[in-house]
């Protein structure tokens, strides 16, 4: 074998030895990934330093509190720390599957999460469709402010104008129903109206700002494929059907694949503003049953377990979302 | 008689017009094409035609049906977009049925206008892909496919082969012309590119600034071109321009220009026109080389010397602008080494007012 180039003397280099060299030459010459990597960095370095902030944030609000964790499988004592506590394995979690509240809380979790995706998933979609439909400008862009307007108010706020309109002395409802000559309803005291005013009240805070995302969508879609389908003859309804629903549908994947992702993320500043000891049959999720034990409670590592197991589910969800959605529709997160 | 007919159709934007009063009469059967630079209202006319866009003023009819106010969908048309407008999510056969389904036909002829629009377009192998696994010329088939298959009165393109290379572009050009050979549909065509035109064309519309310039078969409009608009857009290499003054020979009227004359056709317009300050519309074709001993010798500064094969192109200069000639190589060879010029017969010098741009009348050339 021959690395000299100029070697040209009788009974030089076979073909197979020339082939080895050009791809022993070929692979010198490619960059280890490292290399590529730094390459990448000197040259795009803006981009790198525009990431800092976030990978800082993710390592100071999600990694680090991942060191705690470990109290969920410890019996923590904050006087002896989280590293001098001593190892008890999974008792927590057959405390927690052991305990009716947590249980009830799981239950409800599930079943308040059921409801959002049900009728809070469609909503945006709705409402974005909605939208696209109206021509006249001004009245769009004041509809589309109105919608948006409650996710830029805070959740106190929000809370009390709901407590305020199911009141039931000087509530709307009441008052509209009065009309009606129905009795008051104490609203807030009743298991059975918690999960209805909760999800109604997520929707009517969100489903405006969240229909942001499918507006865009609707905006990328090329005017020609409407224009072509107006001279097929389609109806503005057909198009809705036929072109913009199918052309959104990716992002429709997508948008599902996160909320399954955050199903089990329950808003839980809302519920423990709304609940209240008579609904928490309903209304009690594993989050407030977490900050009402660990936090209120003192029992540190018991909550520690039950956040664990919400997120290993949550995780688990994610997964399955993303694998289904790959399976049959080309579509996915990753 | 499934004709259009145009008449004094105007668009306006608000206050602004950028079609001033069209008419146009495209017969049954016919391919038009409306070919322009960017921007001089083509798309917009046929996009008036289509129903698209509303019409601020004339009249429009279809098939002896004033259309002005009707439907698009009504009016039996259908359009070929440059970006193909096919639904990404639907296959193939699927794209090309989606007019029909609209229309609600039955599934039998759904089925079977598929298949054969397939087999004309030789799209059979790929009614089950979606269009993101379609090379552009596919693509295009596609859209062509889903116009053809309604069976409409009227094809309406609108570049329809402008994203495609150029190579394709050619295939995909004598396509078209087979197709409208085959179905004989009247076709309004709309491009910028004037080899398109004259290759597709039974006729061509040449716009600009959103007004005709000039109609008339390719042909027509490449030989005796009505202004120097219509001069300088058809024909590739596009036609030199000579700025020059017409005085009276010896055998009748001539150009001068820089010391240098060129005969001039012998035609009342011309003869009467000394003094005239023109612009000589001389067509790389038409012209013939020549080295120094010939006495008609028109001198040029010779650039380079391009040989194509068959055929070569000489870049020169005259007047500080490019002067382009075209010739046959075959058995002309031994003279491209020495020329210093042309010569021109003056029955192929067209001739154009310098300060309108218009043809001088009278001069007509045959094929
Ligand atoms: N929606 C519109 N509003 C205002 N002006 C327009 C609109 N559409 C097209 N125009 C103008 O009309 C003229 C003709 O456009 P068009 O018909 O698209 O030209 P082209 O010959 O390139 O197809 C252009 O000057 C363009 O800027
Ligand atoms: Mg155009």
């Amino acid at each position: 074998m021959s690395n000299d180039p100029n070697f040209t003397g009788a009974g030089g280099p076979t073909t197979e030895e020339l082939v080895f060299d050009a791809k022993e030459a070929q692979r010198r010459r490619k960059p280890s990934t490292m290399q590529r990597v730094g390459d990448h960095m000197k040259r795009e370095w803006q981009l790198y330093v525009m990431l800092v902030p976030t990978i800082l944030w993710l390592v100071i609000f999600l990694y680090k509190p991942m060191y705690g964790l470990q109290i969920a499988f410890k019996d923590y004592s904050i006087f002896r720390g989280v590293a001098n506590s001593p190892w008890i394995g999974l008792e927590h979690f057959q405390t927690l599957f052991g305990n009716d509240q947590f249980i009830r809380a799981l239950r409800n979790t599930i079943i308040i999460s059921f409801y959002g995706l049900i009728f809070g998933f469609p909503m945006p979609i709705l409402l974005a469709l909605m939208f696209n439909e109206i021509l006249k400008q001004t009245f769009k862009k004041t509809a589309q402010t109105i919608v948006y307007l409650p996710h830029f108010v805070s959740s106190v706020i929000i809370a009390g104008i709901v407590i305020t309109a199911f009141s039931p002395s000087a509530g709307i409802v009441n008052t509209f129903l009065g009309a009606l000559g129905v009795d008051p309803i104490y609203f807030l005291t009743k298991p059975e109206w918690f999960r209805p005013i909760f999800v109604g009240t997520g929707i009517w805070q969100e489903a405006g700002f969240q229909s942001i995302v499918y507006l865009a969508a609707i905006a990328g879609v090329s005017p020609t494929l409407y224009e072509s389908a107006v001279v097929d003859g389609a109806s503005r309804w057909q198009m809705m059907w036929k072109i913009t629903l199918p052309s959104i549908l990716p992002t429709i994947i997508i948008m599902l694949i996160i909320r399954i992702g955050n199903m089990l993320e329950v808003s839980f500043e809302m519920i423990i503003l709304l609940y209240q000891p008579a609904t928490y049959e309903t209304a009690d999720v594993v989050n407030t049953f977490i900050y009402r034990q660990g936090i209120q409670g003192g029992q540190y590592d018991l909550a520690a377990a039950a956040g664990l197991f919400n997120a290993v589910v949550a995780f688990v969800l994610v997964m399955t979302a993303n694998a289904i959605s790959k399976r049959y529709s080309r579509t996915s997160l990753w | 008689m499934s004709g259009v007919r145009l008449e004094g159709i105007v668009k306006a934007y608000g206050a602004v017009q950028v079609v001033h009063g069209i008419d146009l009469e495209v017969q049954e059967k016919e391919f038009v094409v409306l070919v322009g630079p960017s921007g001089c209202g083509k798309s917009t006319t046929l996009r008036m035609i289509a129903g698209l866009e509303e019409i601020s003023d004339g009249d429009l009819t279809i098939d002896d049906r004033h259309v002005n106010r009707v439907a698009p969908k009504d009016r039996d048309v259908a359009m070929v977009f440059q970006n193909y407008a096919l639904y990404p999510h639907l296959n193939v056969a699927d794209n090309i049925a989606f007019g029909l389904r609209i229309r609600k036909e039955s599934k039998e002829t759904i089925a079977s206008s598929v298949e054969e629009v397939g087999g004309i377009l030789g799209l059979t192998p790929y009614l089950e892909r979606r269009p993101a696994d379609l090379s552009g010329g596919q693509r295009q088939r596609v859209a062509m496919g889903r116009a053809i298959v309604r069976r409409p009165k009227v094809f309406l393109f609108d570049e329809p082969l402008s994203n495609l290379d150029a190579k394709l572009r050619t295939q995909m050009r004598a396509e078209i012309k087979r197709l409208h050979k085959r179905l004989g549909v009247t076709s309004i065509y709309v491009t910028h590119d004037q080899v398109e035109a004259m290759t597709l064309a039974d006729r061509i519309v040449v716009m600009h600034d959103g007004r005709i310039e000039q109609i008339g078969s390719p042909m027509d409009l490449f030989l005796n071109p009505k202004n120097t608009f219509v001069a300088g857009f058809l024909g590739s290499p596009p036609m030199n321009m000579v700025k020059a003054t017409i005085a009276a020979g010896d055998q009748g009227p001539v150009a001068e220009f820089d010391g240098q004359r060129v005969q001039l056709q012998q035609i009342p317009a011309l003869t009467n026109a000394v003094g005239l300050e023109v612009i000589l519309g001389i067509r790389p074709e038409f012209v013939s080389v020549a080295d120094q001993n010939d006495p008609n010798l028109v001198g040029l500064d010779i650039d380079l010397v391009e040989t194509l094969g068959s055929e070569a192109l000489i870049h020169a200069s005259l007047q500080g602008e490019p002067f382009v000639i075209r010739t046959d190589t075959v058995g002309q060879m031994h003279i491209l080494d020495g020329i210093k010029g042309f010569t021109i017969e003056p029955n192929l010098v067209k001739v154009f007012d310098a300060k309108t741009g218009e043809a001088l009348p009278g001069q007509v050339l045959e094929q």
